[in-house]
């Protein structure tokens, strides 16, 4: 019943404007579609940062955020209230102009890679033909940002940081981009809408689990979360790049970890889970319920894992993902493609 | 195999998640205090013979006693401990030889203005002339022999006799 | 040309991982340690001249607040020191009562080392896991002594009180919960491939070199030196119990964490057998000791093995009631010695790795 909800909304809206010329008309329609993702990622933000504090505390035998509103909902209103509260201190020696850019950009590559993701059937804001292209290259953009503010903290422990988080974001990317190239492939086609259609019948983490555990160890590596977190490694760097930020602009670093968090479980529920598609056709739950489902699990997995694992230390994460991850990258480029000559070869 | 020890880690994690928790919250919820605890001081002044052992056994010089001779007996006039400065060590309560010193199972001792900090135990006027004894169990508000007088220095406007405060029995103002 | 620098990056006295307020200045090529240079002295206290000016008996509870994870530990080898010197003997009941605050101190001090290990690494759920068990520990204590941390249990001579009822039983049921807990700490810290990377043949010390430079406690023995003063000059009543001592082999970090987790194994089976053996012992808890102490003139030194190494008390008298010198051979002091050495060469996630193998607490290294 709910399944064209959005598209009924996005209908009724086309229709209600009827009076307007067509390019005003689908302006305001895709003006409308984009503040509704914008709101999404801010409240989702919102809501993970209390989920993770409520699953970390059940992790450790304690119990949470229990006390602001009811059962500890509103303790993330709380601390944003108190964040925005706090003066941004701004070293004397600090490169003011681009200390606060990376903290006000850092919203940005993560909103404009939402604009392609698919959220239910036919519910892609901008369906492009090149979606998987457009989402790898905007998402590498985070790099600069962080190495941005390692840098302009003028602190030696936001400078290792910064180094840290450009060798380890750039190595990671390599193994992550050549392991969905065996998705692409086995569809043929860069576009996220056609790659979830294509999953119809089979998820592809049955025929790629191993694209699959390595999409989602590179996703951890990007999102900076442990085991991959040495880039703000707390026991060592104190806060890492962010250590000199405070009030609002360390706000924007905090919820942008989680939104980041929010497109790579996307990305491995689209890429490897079937994206909307329900499993053993159980139609009854809508489409885009399904995807958040899905994410809701990847996110829940990412969070298990970073309460339980130490982190690597330097020289160890550049080894695993050179000499491990990029190798079995490939490996798996050349295992899809025999694979896939093979079975047409056969004639299945 | 590699990863048979994260797949471990993940697996005890994950039971953690289900176990029921055993937080106390506080302060709905108080914790159980042992008998033993080291709380704050009380003084049952009729057992108190004023001798100062505990005074001299104290390694930090929290407490403070001053007494005046009624009769053949030292009176105990001022009694204040200190918990500033105290250890809670329990070197003073072990010397007593006539057993009025315990502790309480009081712990907050907090107060919003520093010099309200020193708990006074007791503060009372010696009589001019020698009392009678009186029964030793009667404790609250007994009779002429104590008589509360807030000082001006230390503002409190006494919620609790003295001797109740002395007994343990009543916190001081501000504690709970 | 582009050209490297060698900075200077202070591991200052605020900071997360440094188990207190304990400063290395380390100096760093990118990320590589050239040289580090270790700075303690942000806790002093002045304990040992403190003690110039109290009594024998009133400097028990400064001995709490040096190692104030293991207190009842520190506070019996002051003891024994003060009690060599007089020569006082101590009745069997207390003995066995010292025993076994000193082993649950020892377990306490264990679980935090292994817990803030664990943090330090980065997994911080080891450390919340290994404080649920330390709360058990600290609420048996509190109900021995009334204290959590700062026990001041005991005396010259024995030990403040007795037992309450039913706290042996106590005791008991929890040693008997207690391995399943050190079962979960090795599944998730130790048998963890991260810490394992992280750890292993890292910062290594070899035995002649742990010999040399008087390392005690679990870094001596994982590097595989037997040196455990319970066994090799038994003090007390623990040539009675019977408990073997954990070695490691290879010296490495993860050499000492094991040994220390094994420790925990066989505190479990020293306690079994301390609280079957005391009930069949009757007696004072204190010996006979004349109301003020005034040792004969002399010096004494005696030494027991703590948590976190030797702790070794000297105890000069000249007679009177207050000591003439009292100076507190510190084991996480003497640990330190080596830092500089085995901090060069080492990348910056190492020093954290390293300095927390090393188990100090910085009550100690302070005095």
């Amino acid at each position: 019943m709910f399944e064209n909800l959005f598209v009924g909304i996005a209908e009724g809206l086309r229709s209600s404007l009827g009076g307007l010329p067509l390019e005003i008309n689908e302006a305001i329609v895709m003006l409308v579609k984009l503040v509704g993702i914008l709101l999404f990622i801010l409240l989702s933000a919102l809501w993970l940062v209390y989920m993770e504090r409520k699953i970390a505390a059940f992790m450790q035998a304690r119990l949470g955020p229990n006390r602001t509103g009811p059962k500890g909902l509103l303790q993330t209103t709380a601390t944003i209230g108190k964040l925005m509260a706090k003066e941004i201190f701004i070293n004397k020696e600090a490169d003011k102009v681009c200390f606060l850019l990376a903290s006000t950009l850092i919203f940005v590559p993560t909103l404009m890679v939402l604009a392609v993701i698919p959220f239910g059937k036919n519910m892609a804001a901008i369906d492009m033909n090149i979606g998987l292209l457009y989402l790898i290259a905007i998402t590498s953009l985070d790099v600069i940002l962080f190495w941005l503010s390692g840098w302009a903290s003028n602190n030696k422990y936001s400078l290792i940081g910064g180094m840290r988080s450009v060798a380890q974001m750039v190595s990671y990317e390599l193994p992550m981009v050549i392991v969905l190239l065996g998705v692409v492939m086995l569809t043929g086609t860069l576009n996220l809408s056609e790659i979830i259609e294509a999953q119809e019948h089979t998820w592809f983490i049955f025929t790629q689990p191993i694209a699959f555990i390595i999409y989602f160890i590179c996703g951890l590596a990007e999102c900076n979360r442990t085991p991959f977190d040495l880039v703000e490694g707390e026991s060592e760097l104190v806060q890492g790049f962010s250590t000199e930020y405070s009030g609002m602009a360390f706000a924007m670093f905090y919820l942008a970890e989680y939104a980041n968090m929010v497109v790579i479980c996307f990305m491995t529920a689209i890429l490897f889970l079937g994206g909307w598609q329900a499993p053993f056709g159980w139609d009854f739950i809508p489409s885009w319920l399904w995807l958040f489902l899905k994410m809701y699990v990847m996110m829940f997995l990412m969070m298990q894992i970073r309460w339980t694992y130490p982190r690597f230390r330097v020289d160890q994460l550049m080894g695993f993902g050179w000499k491990v991850l990029l190798p079995l990258s490939l490996a798996n480029v050349f295992i899809t493609g025999a694979g896939m000559y093979i079975y047409r070869a056969i004639g299945w | 195999m590699f990863g048979k020890g994260l797949v471990k880690g993940l697996v005890i994690t994950w039971k953690e998640f289900w176990t029921p928790k055993v937080t106390i919250q506080y302060p709905e919820e108080q914790p159980p205090v042992p008998e033993r605890f080291h709380g704050r001081l009380s003084i049952e002044v009729d057992k108190c013979i004023a001798c100062g052992m505990c005074v001299n056994a104290c390694p930090n010089k929290v407490i403070e006693l001053k007494k005046q001779k009624v009769g053949k007996k030292q009176f105990l006039t001022d009694y204040v401990q200190n918990v500033q400065y105290c250890l809670f060590c329990g070197l003073c309560v072990e010397a007593c030889p006539k057993d009025a010193l315990h502790f309480t199972a009081i712990f907050n001792m907090n107060q919003y203005f520093y010099d309200n900090l020193p708990v006074v135990l007791v503060q009372r006027e010696a009589p001019a002339e020698p009392v009678e004894k009186e029964e030793p169990a009667a404790k609250a508000g007994s009779g002429d022999k104590v008589k509360p007088k807030p000082k001006a220095k230390v503002d409190k406007s006494v919620p609790a006799a003295a001797s109740e405060v002395a007994a343990g029995k009543a916190p001081d103002k501000e504690g709970q | 040309m582009l050209k490297t620098q060698e900075y200077n990056l202070n591991l200052g006295p605020q900071h997360p991982s440094t188990h207190g307020v304990f400063r290395i200045l380390l100096t760093l090529d990118g990320e590589r340690v050239v040289k580090a240079e270790p700075i303690p002295g942000y806790l002093h206290r002045g304990v040992e001249k403190l003690a110039e000016a109290r009594t024998y008996t009133q400097f028990i509870p400064y001995t709490d607040r040096l190692d104030y994870l293991a207190a009842m530990l520190q506070n019996w080898g002051y003891v024994m020191a003060v009690e060599k010197l007089m020569g006082i003997e101590v009745p069997e009941r207390a003995e066995y009562m010292r025993v076994i605050c000193g082993e649950l101190s020892r377990l306490a001090s264990h679980l935090i080392a292994i817990g803030t290990y664990s943090m330090d690494t980065g997994g911080v759920t080891g450390f919340e896991l290994a404080l649920r068990e330390r709360e058990t520990t600290m609420d048996l204590l509190e109900e021995l002594t009334g204290s959590r941390m700062t026990l001041s249990y005991a005396r010259i001579g024995g030990v403040a009180a007795d037992a309450p009822e039913g706290w042996l039983d106590k005791v008991d049921k929890f040693m008997d919960k207690m391995p399943a807990y050190i079962d979960e700490y090795d599944g998730l810290i130790a048998g963890n491939e991260i810490f394992q990377a992280r750890t292993m043949q890292v910062g290594v010390i070899k035995p002649e070199t742990a010999i040399s430079y008087s390392l005690s406690g679990p870094n001596l023995r994982g590097s595989g030196v037997n040196y455990d003063l319970r066994k090799a000059k038994p003090y007390s009543v623990y040539d009675r119990i019977d408990f073997d001592v954990p070695l490691g082999t290879n010296g490495d970090c993860y050499d000492r964490f094991y040994c220390r987790l094994q420790e925990m194994r066989q505190i479990v089976r020293i306690l079994k057998q301390a609280v079957a053996q005391i009930k069949e012992v009757d007696g004072p808890v204190i010996g006979k000791v004349p109301k003020v102490l005034k040792p004969p003139k002399g010096e004494a030194y005696e030494e027991i093995e703590s948590s976190k190494g030797i702790i070794g008390y000297y105890v000069v008298s000249d007679g009177s009631a207050k000591p003439y010198r009292i100076h507190v051979r510190r084991g996480s002091f003497i640990n330190l010695g080596y830092l500089d050495e085995l901090l060069r060469g080492v990348l910056l996630a190492d020093v954290i790795a390293i300095l927390g193998s090393l188990d100090i607490i910085l009550g100690e290294v302070d005095c």
